[in-house]
């Protein structure tokens, strides 16, 4: 069990964290972020429902990641806004099913997966999907990598050239939505962005090279889902809370020391030509 | 004129129209915008209007005007980044609202306003411009871009990272890819902007030189209309988002 929950913690951690870097360089983070909650509500829905949370979840984040993928696009100064109030459609939505399932079941395993994610919710086939999901994107990064480069490079002049920009923003959606629907039962639908977001953003603070911020993107995601694991195993805590915990950490520390570096070669930059003009 | 030719002409032409679908439209057209309105969402006015113009194959256009003319708007809608809310934009013979445009825009190249790079951009020139061809099935892409970065004097400059070169480096880059590109219509915002009177000059002979040897069309947008208004075949000018006076060659 613990292999399993140790595996699916490498492959998703990696999966997101791959997944995150190109978010934000395509500059989709706030879209990503209302799919993440999208896949939440449908988890939710399935305590109510009586249904596999994974695949409600998978079921909704898919569906909205098409719609907003597709309707995107045609409203570019209005997504950012339309995104946020989706967020807070399927947060309600998210509560109110919690509300509705029976409130003696808050402590069982099923709402455990929608709230802070369980060990115990690793199988064998969804680690197989799991990894199917990391191959296959995989396999889109490597046949598409020139074009993904353009866009990245600079998106509205690969636009310009003729690239499908849309196509592959709505590639990449759909692909997050799937990661965040079947990393949600090991996180909990609360955290599961963490495992999105929290990678990125550390990799900034540590390069500015955008190669090495993917490389590291995807190692401190899959590192950080692991140790997280590791704690919850050991100190008996939640398992979302405490892989959060471990990359917010992380995030921080991070940032403290990039604050700390820039502010000490600023103060020698000040010093230098004083010391010159005393000599 | 020979008539057994012809049918074998007309298959010939329809199995290229069924390789390329763009085929079929593009003819001697670079641009045409018919009666063209834009606007921003949540502007309430139209950033340009009543625009009515026909830019053939191998002609070298300057639009200018002060800020906030609609220039840059227009050359956006050009290659249909941004639609009409009134009007049609056609590239190439493509309707820009067509699932075609795509296709169309293969064809062209194209030079932002807003190029700059951080300081810490790590993808070389060379890298820069071989991204201008990454739709291309050609093998002598390396020899491309080789001789876009000659024309515009950046040899020296491919292997080093964006990021170190100035402002009017930089835009030699971009420039160079899309000269690489080696498109049917160019279309270039401000593309003088960072660079001194002596590259502006040696730039706008390199652009009418091209224009006169590959029979492209090459759309410069600038403010500031020296030297390229000696060299372009047509002038555009505009204010308040309406062409307001035309002078062709």
């Amino acid at each position: 069990m613990l292999t399993l929950a140790a595996a699916a913690a490498l492959v998703s951690g990696g999966l997101c964290g791959t997944l995150g870097y190109y978010i934000q360089r395509f500059k989709i983070t706030t879209l990503s972020f209302s799919v993440a909650h999208a896949a939440l509500a449908g988890a939710a829905t399935a305590l109510v429902a009586g249904t596999d949370p994974t695949y409600t979840a998978l079921a909704t984040a898919v569906v909205f990641a098409l719609t907003i993928g597709l309707l995107s696009p045609k409203i570019p100064h209005e997504r950012e806004l339309l995104s946020l109030g989706f967020f807070s459609l399927f947060n309600a939505l998210a509560v109110l099913m919690i509300y509705l399932s029976n409130v003696y079941v808050l402590s069982s395993a099923s709402i455990s997966v929608v709230l802070w994610g369980s060990l115990l919710a690793v199988t064998k086939p969804k680690l197989v999907v799991l990894t199917g999901t990391l191959v296959l994107f995989t396999a889109y990064l490597a046949l598409y990598r020139k074009q993904i480069d353009a866009i990245l490079f600079d998106k509205k002049l690969a636009e310009a050239e003729g690239i499908n920009v849309n196509l592959h923003t709505l590639t990449l959606l759909l692909f997050s939505g799937t990661a965040i629907a079947l990393a949600l039962k090991l996180t909990g639908g609360f955290l599961v962005f963490t495992l999105l977001y929290n990678p990125v953003a550390t990799s900034t603070k540590i390069s500015k090279n955008a190669r090495k911020q993917q490389i590291l993107s995807t190692t401190i995601g899959a590192l950080t889902a692991l140790t997280g694991l590791a704690i919850s195993y050991l100190l008996d805590l939640p398992v979302g809370a405490s892989i959060a915990l471990t990359s917010t950490t992380l995030l921080l520390t991070a940032h403290t020391a990039k604050t700390i570096t820039e502010k000490t070669q600023l103060t020698k930059l000040k010093t230098t030509p004083s010391q010159q003009t005393t000599k | 004129m020979d008539r057994r030719s012809r049918p074998k002409r007309h298959e010939e032409s329809r199995e290229n129209s069924r390789r390329n679908p763009t085929t079929r439209t593009i003819r001697r057209e670079a641009i045409r915008l018919e009666d063209v309105w834009v606007a921003y969402a949540g502007s309430g006015k139209p950033a340009i209007r009543e625009i009515n113009l026909f830019f053939p194959l191998g002609k070298l256009v300057l639009i200018t005007g002060p800020n906030g003319a609609g220039k840059t708007t227009l050359l956006e809608t050009c290659l249909g980044l941004l639609k009409p809310y009134r009007g049609k934009a056609f590239l190439l013979g493509v309707d820009t609202k067509s699932r075609k445009i795509l296709e169309a825009r293969r064809k062209c190249s194209y030079v932002p306003q807003d190029f700059m790079k951080p300081p810490y951009e790590s993808y070389t020139a060379r890298q820069a411009i071989e991204l201008g061809l990454v739709l291309e099935n050609t093998p002598d892409k390396n020899t491309r871009v080789e001789w876009a970065a000659k024309l515009l004097g950046i040899e020296d400059l491919l292997d080093r990272p964006l990021g170190t070169l100035s402002g009017g480096q930089q835009q030699r880059v971009y420039l160079a890819r899309a000269l690489a590109r080696k498109p049917l219509v160019m279309l270039l915002d401000e593309p003088f902007s960072s660079l001194d009177r002596e590259t502006r000059k040696t730039v706008a002979e390199i652009l009418r030189n091209y224009v006169d040897r590959e029979n492209t069309t090459v759309i410069i947008v600038s403010h500031d209309t020296a030297p390229i208004i000696e060299l372009a075949d047509t002038t555009i000018w505009m204010n308040e988002g309406k062409v307001v006076k035309v002078e062709a060659k």
